[in-house]
């Protein structure tokens, strides 16, 4: 067993610290408080050509296995969540199916320049009343000739309102149920397609979230992202456990911004004459904390190196996103008990974490139908 | 007796104040007769400064050499180093000024040995001498020691009192170097004076600042006249910020400015956890509060409990008068 | 212009530096950085290339763990790095640090070291002094500006807040002081780069030199112990009148701290 980074890995992970800590973190409380896609730190940002981690150096990409992307998506949470959303979803869900699917002409269209951040992608999977409920999926794909005509209503698009370039996801025949579903590629300005509610949401603020509007939508026959029809739930498993595992790295991102809030505080606030790093019941929330935070991590990176392995990862994956997460919300509640009051100030960070955590219990599926998913995969069906 | 050379410098028309400072201390550890100490001067050399010097020092070699008027780095070295090779020099000690830090160690290559450098204390009657400097920017400290002979150092300004000057004058030589010209390859083509332009609060070694206990943004005046008595930089509380009595920029705190000069001065700051977060790594605080309670003083060095309407200004007052003086 | 930038890597700014049992050494949380200064070191030499062309490499004095230092001066944009794995001499006093690089420049062809002020952990800003001294070399110190033109090459040095502008002839030593310019934040392909590149190691004996010189009995100085910073001991109020007191903390800030 070898549960070290490469030399490489471990590199990789200074340098993305020191960019995020340079370019990201100081920008952090800003993009929180405005509420408003940051513009220029994108162009900024994605000059470096990050938003090319995962696909081949060919195409301009970095190649990044799983476990180099984790570490990439840890340390941008860790920046600021609103804004890593944005990049995480050019660098995964946005393109991926453009990517595995896409005809040249496509790429060249919409993948290459989402890669340099030039375009802005999104992946529209939930509605109003279907999340993890993919069968549930009302927008429809018609066959007219050689065109498809999409009819629908999208919500909780992450970089919606903005988005050049929409991986859509909608039934053909909804008597199929999750059977039926399939990928679609919708760009901006196509007829019909048009951005509905932007969302006032409780934390990953910056990250503009809302609804997209699909009326008599009319797109080319090649813009089906498949190479077979009704095969989108297998094409979607390719990437779900990298997406659970992302949203894990991302809840460490949050927990570790946390975390280093809370030391500091802990080292500098003087309650009683000491420090209240002194007391054994603050001591007692950091040796807690930091176990926790490891254990998550392990489950983290060993699922991911599942994944580069092409070894089963369904049940780690999923694992490994739900104890994240509520290691994640047990460090930024504790975190806030230690700033005490100053938690609850707007000026100080705590509140931020706080509020960013939540996120997480939804994105990449709730932990109930999780728990659900998991249990049934080890009793079996009983 | 072991000869101590202690390389000055002049600054206008004086010796530097570390200059003195190393004399003196080296006149207080030579009381054993163990030691003899020399002043070197390279370089200009105003009539007030040789005066000066020679009040502080019974022996002060001054080098001339036409080549050394202006300094540089190589010449300084070969005259510094040609001279404690030839009187056998134990010991060369400058102040750890941005020209001492700059030239003490070619000294200590071209004499093969090793230098301590922004020395802060010294154990000069230790066998053998020991000396402490900072590491890590002042979290921790080393005591360091030479195994080879001269010992070199430079030593941080304010690390030893001045002593009183002597009625008696010391003796004064002239001396040449022998540098040649094209050993110099640096050529000084201008200078330009330090502006009076404040230090940004982030670099700044004294900081002078207030908070909500000067009840108003005129009353600024009189944290800026104690800054501009010991050329500090002012800094603020956020909620003196938040009121738009200072700017932005002269914030101190957790989402302001982050600083750790050598002294701050806090006045009508009653020390929110905000203001601590971004100064409770300054060396030396002085708060001023009327609040003995006041938590600032958790954090402080020195406290007065008093107005700082009244101390302010006394403090203003002391400090012009001790220039005058 | 060939140019050689000398970096160390040093704990992070942020690590926590403790003193470990009896004072003899320290216990430093196990973070890294490219000292700060040497960051400014390497983006003058990368302008300077890509205003006069030529090359630039990397080199350091280090434990192998320091070859990521090397990595991120390629990350940016240097073309070449180069480690001298040694923990003892890179432990050690100035002296033998500079020993070693002068003896590794020595090997080198260039025209403008560069490297930074001084490094944030040992504080000593020693080192490239005495590399010049060692190569016979001219140095300008605390460099904030570097214009290279027809030939002249000239330095602004900020001493204390004066500036000197000095012209000075090559192949010379700079050291680089903050304002210099802004380091550059690596792009990818950088970073891809510097993930594969080989880094050639050298030994002190590739250099002629014997690692005893880096023990007890070779190195000019040692660190005996090492001391922790005085505690800020409780608050001393200074009482009396305003008037007085006044005079008293102006006294005791002048006198007893020494501070102004």
């Amino acid at each position: 067993m070898d549960f070290a980074f490469t030399e490489e890995q471990q590199f990789f992970k200074k340098i993305i610290t020191d960019t995020v800590d340079r370019m990201v973190v100081p920008k952090a409380r800003e993009i929180d408080e405005k509420d408003e896609f940051p513009w220029e730190l994108w162009k900024e940002f994605t000059r470096l050509g990050y938003l090319g981690l995962r696909y081949p150096e060919e195409i301009g990409g970095m190649n990044a296995d799983p476990v180099t992307a984790m570490i990439f998506y840890e340390q941008i949470a860790r920046g600021s969540v609103g804004f890593a959303q944005s990049v995480i979803m050019n660098i995964l869900m946005g393109t991926y199916f453009v990517y595995r699917f896409g005809s040249e002409e496509i790429k060249k269209r919409c993948l290459y320049p989402a890669m340099k951040g030039e375009k802005i992608t999104t992946m529209c999977f939930t509605e109003d009343q279907s999340g993890s409920d993919l069968a549930a999926t009302r927008t429809t794909a018609v066959k007219d000739g050689s065109e498809w005509i999409i009819n629908g209503t999208k919500m909780w698009i992450t970089n919606g309102p903005h988005a050049d370039v929409a991986t859509v996801l909608a039934t053909t025949d909804p008597s199929l149920g999750a059977r039926g579903l399939n990928f679609f590629l919708v760009e901006k300005g196509t007829p019909g397609f048009s951005p509905g509610q932007v969302l006032d949401k409780l934390g990953c603020r910056g990250t503009v979230t809302g609804e997209l509007v699909f009326d008599n939508v009319r797109i080319p026959e090649e813009n089906l992202l498949g190479a077979e029809l009704n095969k989108g739930v297998d094409y979607l498993a390719e990437i779900l456990d990298e997406v659970r595992v992302m949203t894990a790295a991302m809840a460490m991102g949050i927990a570790q911004a946390a975390y280093d809030e809370g030391l500091e505080y802990a080292r500098k606030r003087i309650a009683f004459g000491k420090t209240i790093g002194n007391y054994q019941l603050i001591r007692a929330k950091f040796a807690d904390m930091a176990t926790e935070m490891e254990a998550s991590r392990l489950l983290i990176y060993s699922a991911a190196w599942k994944i580069k392995e092409k070894l089963p990862s369904r049940l780690e994956a999923a694992m490994a996103k739900m104890f994240a997460t509520e290691t994640c919300l047990k460090v930024v509640d504790e975190v806030t008990r230690i700033w005490g009051a100053n938690a609850f100030a707007n000026e100080y960070n705590p509140q931020r974490h706080f509020r960013d955590a939540r996120f997480l219990l939804y994105g990449g599926g709730t932990h109930e139908i999780l728990k659900d998913f998991m249990g049934r995969m080890l009793i079996g069906k009983a | 007796m072991d000869k101590v050379l202690v390389f000055v410098e002049i600054k206008g028309d004086g010796p530097r104040k570390v200059s003195l400072e190393l004399l003196c201390e080296a006149a207080r550890f030579a009381q054993n007769g163990r030691f003899s100490v020399e002043a070197v001067c390279i370089g200009r050399l105003p009539d007030a400064a040789r005066d000066k010097l020679l009040s502080y020092t019974e022996k002060l070699v001054h080098f001339t050499d036409p080549e050394l008027a202006v300094y540089s780095p190589e010449g300084y070295a070969r005259a510094l180093a040609g001279y404690a090779r030839e009187g056998g020099a134990k010991m060369v000690i400058a102040g750890a000024t941005g020209i001492g830090r700059d030239f003490l160690p070619r000294v200590a290559v071209l004499l093969e040995t090793g230098i301590a450098s922004d020395v802060t204390g010294a154990n000069w009657l230790n066998e053998p001498m020991t000396f402490v400097r900072p590491m890590f920017g002042g979290k921790v400290f080393a005591e360091v020691v030479f195994s080879t002979s001269p010992v070199i150092l430079t030593v941080r300004p304010n690390s030893f009192a001045m002593g009183e000057a002597q009625e008696k004058g010391g003796e004064y030589i002239e001396k040449t170097a022998g540098i040649s010209p094209d050993t110099i390859h640096t050529k000084v083509v201008r200078v330009e004076e330090a502006s009076r332009d404040t230090v940004d609060l982030t670099e700044a070694d004294l900081i002078v600042a207030g908070g909500r206990g000067l009840k108003a943004a005129e009353n600024f005046n009189l944290i800026e006249e104690l800054a501009g008595a010991i050329g500090a930089t002012v800094g603020a509380t956020r909620s003196v910020v938040d009121a738009k009595w200072r700017e932005q920029a002269d914030q101190i705190g957790k989402s302001g400015k982050t600083v750790s000069p050598k002294l701050y001065i806090g006045a009508g700051i009653s020390g929110a956890i905000h203001h601590i977060m971004g100064m409770d790594t300054s060396k030396v605080v002085l708060a001023i509060n009327r609040d003995p309670n006041a938590i600032i003083f958790n954090y402080a060095n020195y406290g007065i409990v008093g107005d700082l309407f009244e101390v302010l200004p006394a403090m203003t007052q002391e400090l012009k008068k001790r220039k005058e003086g | 212009m060939d140019i050689l930038v000398l970096i160390k890597q040093v704990p992070d700014p942020e690590a926590l530096v403790e003193i470990g049992s009896e004072g003899k050494d320290l216990n430093i949380e196990p973070k890294f950085a490219i000292n700060l200064f040497d960051e400014y070191a390497i983006e003058e030499a990368l302008k300077i290339r890509e205003a006069h062309g030529g090359k630039v490499k990397a080199i350091t004095l280090g434990s192998a763990k320091a070859i990521e230092a090397l990595r991120t001066a390629i990350a940016m944009g240097a073309d070449e790095a180069m480690l001298i794995e040694d923990e003892g001499f890179a432990a050690g006093d100035g002296y033998n640090t500079a020993l070693v690089l002068s003896r590794a420049l020595e090997k080198e062809m260039f025209d403008i070291v560069l490297c930074g002020r001084q490094a944030i952990d040992a504080d000593r800003g020693e080192v490239p002094q005495m590399i010049a001294q060692f190569l016979g070399l001219p140095h300008v110190g605390v460099v904030v500006k570097l214009d290279i033109a027809d030939g002249k090459t000239v330095a602004e040095s900020a001493f204390e807040g004066a500036k000197e502008v000095i012209e000075v002839a090559l192949p010379a030593v700079f050291t680089a002081q903050k304002g210099l310019n802004e380091p550059r934040v690596p792009l990818i392909t950088g970073v891809m780069k510097a993930m594969k590149v080989q880094i050639p190691k050298l030994t002190v004996e590739d250099l002629g030199l014997t690692r005893d010189m880096a023990g007890p009995g070779g190195s000019k100085t040692k660190i005996l112990q090492y001391l922790p910073p005085k505690k800020r001991p409780a608050v001393q109020f200074i009482e009396g009148e305003p008037a007085h007191a006044a005079a008293e903390a102006v006294r005791i800030l002048t006198e007893v701290e020494r501070v102004i």
